[in-house]
């Protein structure tokens, strides 16, 4: 596992100091009704400012190992520890790993009957009970980061594609998370919006956010991502540096995906 | 969602034609009632029935069609909010949240036993088996009679106003009773749907934000699911409206009541019953109307 980012790729000015580790995910199994493997047996570590990019066929289940991280799906075996906290573990385990991981969806997910500012400001109110003006103070400054500072008063049904999920990546970053997760973020997006979600997502990554990626972005992945994890039925089947996977992948498989993405 | 285009129908011969046809045939209707065995209209009576004079000289005063009407207001607003309450409790127990678990055993059986068991009896059957248990039994036993004589006058008079007067408050309290919980078995259905139609993105969102179970279905996925009842929830109100005349059976003496009584005084059944389907009409219109203002309402805010 590397310390550092890639000093072979040219594109980046300076390598990247990276802390110490604080997602790990320890020997995950996840058999879902049906018979159906979705995990068999994953192991990673994030370290603090790191970008993981995951990729991977479809069903080869990097949805569920982001859902694992981020308490939605029980594992079957094995354990997720987030800054401490255990998973499974005891309840105040699970709300400070909820609170502390910070997720992404494919749909957004936004809350249609509140206002952009609503959504942003829910959850700080309610589980950090922070007072309603700090947390609206915050959420302003959250909206104008990813570019919506005009957009706090409407709502989602009156908001395109990209910019529901750039309030939705707004509402996670609200509760101050340690870690980000994002769970094929672009995949739901027209072409010509996917680039604004990337845009803040790079800039999250450049100001040092622990983040685990999914995504079929490659050129994304290349540039931003730190380490690149391809998985393939259930397993992580290679690990490298991004610059690395993208130049020589080791297995065929991820050979074969390779030149089916790019 | 923008509101619909406003287009202007025109009103063209045929509908003029149409209009002309229907008008003549209710009035066709109205001659041949009128020249019914009772012979003649006589409505100037049934004013009389809203407001009469006071015998001693005094003001106007209160009808019998209009105490009936007030009865009737009363007995539908006490048993909407009971059954709005009772249905959505009964309701968040039987759902099962999208991409959640089922229910536990107990709570689908206490809840599913509630609605199978009040939504496959007739509720005039209802009315009577609570009018002699829950009234006379139970409410009697509880003094319920005798703790609204000990209120003071004016407290009695606020109870009057708003429910019934002690004499009559333990049979409009199983009236109410009857009433909300019949209804409340089709609401906690309307509001089970509501649950769970909300999608399990919205569940998932919200836990993953970090948000307490009650904070995820107070503020997350009822506001949304209510939403989306209003039209079955207003239907469902209207509904206790209309069924409110059941009651009429145990002795309530609400609208229905009121015009059994008239009619067997005074013969004049079609002003009596043209009168009391007015009544209803215009409660319920009012109703439907309003949940109309709401929907739209609430649509113009934000919904997917
Ligand atoms: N709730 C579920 N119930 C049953 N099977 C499931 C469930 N969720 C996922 N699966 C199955 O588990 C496997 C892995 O799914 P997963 O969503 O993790 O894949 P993925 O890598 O994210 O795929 P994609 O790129 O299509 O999103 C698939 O075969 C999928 O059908
Ligand atoms: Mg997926």
């Amino acid at each position: 596992m590397a310390f550092q980012a890639d000093r072979c790729d040219p594109a980046r000015a300076e390598a990247k100091v990276l802390g110490g580790v604080i997602v790990e995910a320890r020997g995950l199994r996840k058999t879902f009704a049906g018979g159906i493997e979705a995990l068999r047996g994953v192991s990673l570590a994030v370290r603090q400012g790191e970008v993981v990019v995951v990729v991977g066929p479809s069903g080869s289940g990097k949805s569920t190992l982001l859902r694992c991280l981020c308490g939605l799906e029980t594992p079957d075996a094995g354990e997720v520890v987030t800054d401490g906290a255990r998973l499974p573990g005891s309840r105040r385990d699970r709300d400070r790993i909820r609170t502390e991981t910070g997720m992404v969806f494919q749909h957004f997910n936004l809350f249609p009957h509140l206002t952009a500012l609503a959504n942003v400001t829910l959850a700080p109110r309610l589980a950090r009970g922070l007072p309603a003006d700090r947390a609206e103070a915050e959420a302003r400054a959250l909206l104008g980061r990813v570019g919506l500072k005009d957009k706090t008063g409407a709502y989602p049904a009156e908001l395109s594609g990209g910019q529901q999920q750039r309030v939705a990546i707004a509402r996670a970053l609200a509760m101050r998370p340690k870690v980000m997760l994002f769970d094929e973020a672009t995949s739901a997006l027209d072409p010509e919006m996917i680039g604004e979600v990337l845009e803040v997502m790079r800039g999250l990554a450049a100001e040092g956010m622990t983040m685990v990626v999914v995504t079929h972005e490659m050129g994304f992945a290349r540039e931003a991502g730190d380490r690149v994890l391809f998985m393939d039925q259930g397993r992580i089947e290679e690990e490298a540096g991004a610059a690395e996977f993208f130049l020589s992948p080791r297995g065929e498989r991820a050979r074969r995906f390779l030149s089916r993405m790019l | 969602m923008s509101a619909a285009p406003k287009t202007r129908v025109p009103f063209t011969r045929r509908d003029a034609a149409l209009l002309a046809l229907a008008g003549g045939g209710a009035a066709l209707f109205l001659w041949r009632a009128g020249s019914g065995p009772a012979g003649g209209w006589s409505w100037s009576a049934i004013l009389s029935f809203f407001v009469r004079r006071d015998e001693a000289g005094g003001g106007p005063l209160p009808g019998i069609l209009l105490e009936g009407l007030r009865t009737t207001l009363a007995l539908s607003a006490w048993s909407m909010v009971l059954a709005l309450v009772l249905g959505a409790a009964v309701g968040l127990l039987a759902a099962r949240p999208q991409g959640g678990a089922r229910p536990r055993l107990l709570r689908r059986l206490c809840a599913g036993s509630f609605v199978e068991l009040l939504r496959n009896t007739p509720p005039l059957v209802l009315a009577f088996l609570f009018y002699f248990f829950v009234g006379d039994q139970l409410l009697a036993a509880l003094g319920v009679e005798e703790a609204a004589r000990a209120l003071p006058r004016g407290g009695q008079r606020l109870l009057a106003a708003l429910a019934a007067p002690p004499a009559r408050l333990v049979a409009f309290a199983s009236a109410v009773l009857t009433l909300a919980l019949y209804e409340a078995a089709y609401i906690a259905e309307i509001v089970r749907a509501g649950v769970e139609s909300v999608e399990r993105g919205q569940w998932e969102a919200a836990y993953a934000l970090g948000l307490s179970p009650r904070q995820r279905l107070a503020r997350v996925i009822l506001p949304q699911a209510l939403r989306r009842s209003v039209p079955a929830l207003a239907g469902q109100f209207i509904s206790t409206v209309k069924d409110s005349s059941i009651v009429s059976v145990i002795s309530i003496p609400e609208l229905t009541f009121q015009a059994m009584e008239i009619m067997a005084g005074t013969q004049r059944t079609y002003e009596i019953w043209l009168t009391v389907f007015a009544c209803y009409l215009l409660l319920c219109l009012a109703l439907s109307l309003a949940s109309r203002r709401l929907e739209r309402r609430l649509s113009a805010g934000g919904r997917r």
